[in-house]
């Protein structure tokens, strides 16, 4: 860091001082205008013009090696102060979208709700996709605890569970973040380049491959099937909030209204 | 493609022509020079010493120069689209500005010839060297195929800012296409002056190139101060001679209307991260995709893209797709 400052303060002070010295032997220089002179001073004057040049050559040459050492320290200070290789650069993208205070998985679950449900519903097999339906509209997903717990009261397998809340599409196992964002991938949305979008929000919002929710649970990513506005395509849907004419810079904006 | 050794070997035999035609004993130098103060106006028993003047370049250096500059064009286009590789790129412009411009002091150069040219076109009675006739076509014809390559690496004008920038700002797209339209009307002055008379005849732009005193280190003090003025403000704003005031840089966009190659951002490979945009300090990337006309050739694009290690073709790797094969 401070090599690169240093370096560049040196060199860029050493090209001041050749520019002065060479504007100074300019200013200094005696123009005389042409005039018949004896031999042994039109010596004289033109070896004064043959040394100028001479040392203003040199200088020159210091001026450009000032200058290329003055250029190449001077890249340098100002790559450290902007990371330009790609890979800083997405880390330091990463933490971009609005994280309020992360939300903490809760570690106990109240479970008393799905006792009551229970209760209200009933014990039988034709009761698990009411029951899968008031847990998932209650906890915003179906955590596994509720899921065994309803096992043991019920008549119910954790096979039949399983196969259940797997098989249909409004289910899902893993909790969802505080904010949805469908993003259109219908016909329109697909050929305005709708999978660039999703890719740069994954990227964006760092979620792995295979998962749908960000570290934070803020954002849950869903692809869905149309949103009905295809002249805006690309489109996504945050919350309420619909944005279309998307790039992938302005979908990460997007998410931003939740903030 | 039969028909290439045939082409080969008529241009090794227009190349033989050339190199035999050259005028190899220096031209006889008789000007009167009348407007020189004489001996007798100086008195003293002065003598005016006699005449020099210094033997051309050897034809086959001069043939050497085009070849030369053919050849870098030709690392250029192969270094930018093939090996997608700034490091190169760089050390290629550091080489062509150490020849093409400290060496050969910035002379011959296609930016100039433009003018020999349209001279030749206008006074029959000027003749023009094949040299300067092949320096003015051949980046044009590159262009006509691959772009701007020329501009990137090759062009010591065009090298010496290249090396300068540092920290480049976008300019805003209105000014900067407003800007653009300079090096049209620079065109036209440069044309119109050469056009003139022979004796009224003035070169526009090798009068007022900015850098070349500093390839020979020497200059009218205005046009060093004007070329300082260019690094200076190059550091900030990318090129700005280059894309403001090149009257060639206007032919070479014209001539990029019709290359099929050239730096391109291609939808499906990248990720539409726009890195790439915001590298390029000359605003030759337009809603992600790059500009032909204005793109200098310069790779900072593909330097500063996150797949490329993967897209470079000379840089092949092998890649684990067992995890995608089984998703």
């Amino acid at each position: 860091m401070t090599g690169a400052r240093t370096g560049s303060l040196i060199a860029g002070s050493l090209v001041v001082v050749c520019v002065a010295i060479l504007a100074t032997d300019y200013a200094l220089a005696p123009r005389q205008p042409f005039a018949a002179r004896p031999a042994a001073e039109q010596k004289k004057v033109t070896d004064a013009r043959l040394a100028r040049k001479t040392r203003d050559g040199v200088v020159a040459w210091g001026l450009i090696a000032a200058a290329a050492a003055f250029l190449m320290f001077a890249k340098g200070v100002v790559r450290q102060e902007k990371p330009s290789a790609p890979g800083d650069r997405r880390q330091a993208k990463a933490p971009g979208p609005p994280r309020r205070a992360p939300a903490a998985t809760p570690p106990e679950l109240d479970l008393t709700f799905v006792d009551h449900l229970v209760a209200k519903i009933g014990r039988g097999k034709e009761a698990a996709i009411p029951l899968l339906q008031a847990i998932q509209t209650h906890y915003r997903y179906l955590p596994d605890d509720a899921l065994h717990r309803i096992c043991e009261l019920t008549e119910i397998t954790p096979a039949e569970i399983a196969g259940t809340s797997s098989f249909y599409g409004q289910f899902r196992r893993s909790p969802v973040g505080e904010h949805i964002v469908r993003v259109c991938h219908g016909t329109a949305c697909h050929v305005s380049g709708a999978r660039q979008i999703s890719e740069e929000l994954r990227r964006y919002l760092a979620i792995p491959d295979g998962e749908d929710t960000d570290a934070a649970r803020m954002f849950t990513l869903d692809e869905v099937a149309c949103l009905g506005c295809c002249s805006l395509a690309p489109v996504l849907m945050v919350d309420g909030h619909t944005a279309g004419k998307l790039t992938p810079a302005t979908a990460c904006e997007a998410l931003k209204v939740t903030a | 493609m039969s028909g290439l050794p045939q082409v080969v070997g008529r241009a090794c035999a227009i190349l033989a022509l050339l190199v035999r035609s050259a005028p190899a004993q220096a031209i006889p130098y008789q000007r009167p020079v009348d407007t020189a103060p004489q001996a007798d106006s100086i008195g003293g028993g002065y003598k005016v010493p006699p005449v020099q003047k210094p033997l051309p370049r050897d034809y086959w250096l001069q043939v050497l120069d085009v070849v030369a500059l053919a050849a870098a064009m030709g690392v250029s286009v192969w270094l930018v689209l093939r090996r997608r590789s700034r490091r190169w790129l760089t050390a290629l412009t550091i080489g062509c500005l150490a020849y093409f411009g400290f060496y050969r002091e910035g002379c011959i150069c296609p930016i100039g010839s433009l003018q020999n040219v349209v001279v030749a076109l206008a006074d029959p009675k000027y003749s023009i060297p094949m040299v300067v006739t092949a320096t003015f076509v051949l980046p044009l014809v590159v262009a006509l195929f691959f772009g701007r390559a020329f501009c990137g690496g090759v062009c010591a004008l065009g090298a010496i800012q290249e090396l300068v920038v540092l920290k480049p700002v976008q300019v805003p797209r209105r000014l900067d296409r407003a800007l653009g339209l300079l090096k049209y009307v620079y065109l036209g002055l440069a044309i119109l002056f050469a056009v003139k008379p022979a004796l009224a005849r003035d070169f526009l732009i090798c009068r007022f190139d900015p850098f070349v005193g500093f390839f020979r280190r020497t200059g009218a003090p205005y046009m060093l101060i004007l070329g300082g003025g260019f690094l200076v403000v190059g550091m900030f704003v990318g090129r700005p001679y280059c894309r403001y005031l090149c009257p060639y840089g206007g032919l070479l966009a014209w001539c990029t209307r019709l290359a099929r190659r050239g730096v391109t951002i291609t939808p499906n490979k990248e990720l539409d991260c726009g890195l790439c945009s915001e590298a390029c300090p000359y605003g030759a990337i337009e809603e992600m995709r790059a500009v032909r006309r204005n793109c200098l050739y310069c790779a900072r694009c593909y330097a500063s893209c996150p797949r490329d290690g993967e897209l470079a073709h000379a840089k092949a790797r092998l890649v684990q797709v067992t995890g995608a094969a089984s998703s």
